[in-house]
């Protein structure tokens, strides 16, 4: 099957700092990511995995190179576009370490408040609220505070947030972090079925080895770089 | 849209509503210190609204009875009675005294006028008890506020009053309670020496003719009459300073409670300020403890403005909500102030005019703080 791609990457740098306090985190990394697919980001601490997922979700600039989000090129040598926050508002879902719900909305409002920013009714953002929900199981907590529902529930919820603007990406940062090891399978399993059931691309940042078999491709930082190790279907189930 | 000032609020109702009643409490006490103001200036005019004089004649190069210390003779009354446009004259006294009380002494001011005469300083309709005085000796009218009742004995000088009258709302432009005495005994009180003094003046030849003396004449004009000119031909004739009941309220407001308006309104301005300083503690409080979830929906691209908005609709609202317990807070304890407080709509409205922009200007401090929020900060826990 010949995928879409979701996310193209040539040549990127990011520095920090300049002359003798120099440091160079990101050197001329190539790749690109298919929509579907559920590939996880692995690096020791402090090699640049979130500096790349930053860049990647037009959150922080690179010192150069080239970013495209599906066919929209959104960094040539810089930001093509003014205003990046409509970039991450209509392509990219975000999901955290820990679930990061809004504190004062209840799940469904959580859920809505994106695509009601974009201009989506009301009526409209709740049906598509309703559907992620039911998808993802919580739908009887639709009316909940995010203090009602236990981490697992939450982070469920904080799935079906990234996913309410129909993003093409979703990035997440350590999403299993909190969670125990069965819940963290459960978790990239739904992160998997969701990858191919919704065509979204979806770069995960992890630690935890027991859910590696699980993603598709390992993307790791080598040496300021870029490199892939490809997982057979045999291995991720 | 998802209204996120009203959902934050709502889940901490509790601490807002705290929040709220604190700055409402100081709210409150500008609304009560604005209050002395409007006291004062009503408690300035009862008196002199009361005698309801057009024509106030003092001694020549004095500011007359309420701002410095004038003294004519009693019988200038009936010079100034045969003044063309006059239709009438008395003689009055005003003294501070200090009544012996069960707890502790009163201070008050005491106004002497002649019980015969044609001008009456005692306002029926202030009269809440008994009756005005009748007797031209040892019978006084004294105002609510005192606590003395009916036909309490009261000794004054050598000599015991019996309270005769009761009135409501009368004070000096001070703020100090009104009792009323004759002219004959406050003319005694004020001017009158112990028998020894008057023995040892004699004997050094000086006369004690100060008996007769009042410290001021207050007169009405026939109707058709220029006020003014009245008063000039006084002026040009008799050797005495005389003041129109508006010049009078003049004297009284912008010369004697100018100072006072003035230190009541640097008080309030502090308040204002102290009030918003607070306020803006508060909303950048309340930011600091949502950083994250701020962080989180600009991470999401929620654009700024919708940030803001929040956060300066929910200054708004604590700003409004502290104005309303403001209000509730000071129409409660109004009453228990021991000078009068006038509490007035309009002064209310202006404050809450103030309130809002200063609700404006402290949420600038929480918008700062969402403009320089990192996005960042969101990832990497």
């Amino acid at each position: 099957m010949n995928r879409e791609i979701a996310i193209k990457v040539q040549n990127l740098v990011k520095n920090f700092g300049k002359d003798e306090n120099l440091v160079k985190v990101i050197e001329n990394a190539s790749f690109e990511i298919k929509k579907g697919e559920l590939v996880a980001l692995i690096a020791p601490s402090g090699a640049g995995k979130t500096t790349l997922l930053m860049m990647i979700g037009c959150v922080q600039e690179p010192t150069s190179g080239e970013i495209w989000l599906g066919e929209e090129k959104v960094y040539d040598n810089k930001w093509t576009a003014k205003d990046t926050r409509k970039i991450r508002r209509e392509k990219i879902g975000f999901i955290f370490q820990a679930h990061y719900l809004i504190p004062f909305l209840n799940i469904i409002e959580n859920v809505t408040l994106l695509p009601q920013t974009n201009g989506v009714s009301e009526k409209a953002a709740k049906q598509k609220a309703m559907e992620l929900l039911e998808y993802l199981e919580i739908a009887d907590k639709a009316y909940s505070m995010s203090s009602q529902l236990s981490g697992g529930q939450n982070q469920r919820v904080a799935i079906a947030r990234a996913l309410a603007n129909n993003p093409e990406i979703i990035l997440a940062d350590e999403p299993t972090a909190a969670l125990d090891a069965q819940r963290s399978i459960s978790v990239i399993k739904m992160l998997k079925k969701i990858a191919i059931e919704q065509n979204v691309a979806i770069i995960t940042v992890t630690h935890d080895e027991r859910i590696l078999p699980y993603f598709d491709r390992i993307m790791k930082i080598e040496n300021r770089g870029i490199v892939f190790h490809e997982l057979g279907e045999d291995k991720i189930l | 849209m998802i209204n996120l000032a009203k959902r934050d609020i709502e889940h901490t109702l509790g601490k807002f509503i705290v929040t709220a009643m604190g700055v409402g409490m100081l709210l409150g006490i500008v609304l009560i210190m604005i209050g002395v103001y409007r006291g004062m200036m009503v408690d300035a005019e009862i008196l002199l609204d009361d005698i309801s004089a057009d024509l106030w004649i003092v001694q020549e190069d004095t500011l007359g009875p309420f701002a410095e210390s004038s003294r004519v003779y009693e019988d200038m009354k009936n010079i100034i009675y045969v003044i063309e446009g006059i239709d009438k004259s008395e003689a009055m006294t005003f003294q501070n005294i200090q009544l012996p009380s069960h707890d502790k002494p009163v201070r008050v001011v005491a106004v002497g006028y002649d019980i015969y005469g044609s001008i009456n300083p005692i306002n029926p309709k202030r009269l809440i008890a008994g009756r005005e005085l009748k007797n031209d000796h040892y019978e006084i009218v004294v105002t609510d506020k005192t606590g003395f009742k009916l036909d309490e004995k009261i000794k004054l000088g050598r000599n015991l009053y019996t309270v005769v009258g009761i009135t409501h709302s009368t004070v000096s432009n001070g703020g100090d309670p009104l009792v009323y005495i004759s002219l004959k005994d406050a003319q005694d009180l004020q001017f009158s020496y112990s028998n020894k003094e008057i023995q040892n003046n004699e004997a050094r030849g000086v006369k004690n003719s100060e008996a007769f003396m009042v410290n001021t004449i207050v007169a009405r004009v026939k109707s058709g009459y220029d006020v003014d000119e009245v008063a000039q031909d006084i002026r040009k004739w008799q050797h005495k300073s005389v003041y129109t009941k508006e010049q009078q309220k003049e004297i009284l407001t912008k010369n004697l409670i100018e100072k006072s308006a003035k230190q009541i309104g640097l008080f309030t301005a502090i308040l204002v300020v102290v009030s918003t300083i607070i306020i803006a503690l508060i909303i950048y409080t309340m930011t600091l403890e949502k950083m994250k979830e701020i962080s989180i929906m600009k991470l999401m691209g929620l654009p700024n403005s919708l940030i803001i908005s929040m956060i300066v609709k929910e200054t708004l609202l604590l700003g409004v909500f502290a104005f309303i317990f403001g209000n509730i807070f000071s129409h409660l304890i109004y009453d228990r102030f021991p000078k009068r407080i006038v509490l007035e709509i309009p002064d209310a409205w202006t404050l809450f005019g103030v309130v809002i922009i200063a609700s404006i200007l402290a949420s600038f401090v929480g918008v700062k703080k969402v403009i320089s929020a990192d996005p960042a900060a969101a990832i990497g826990g």
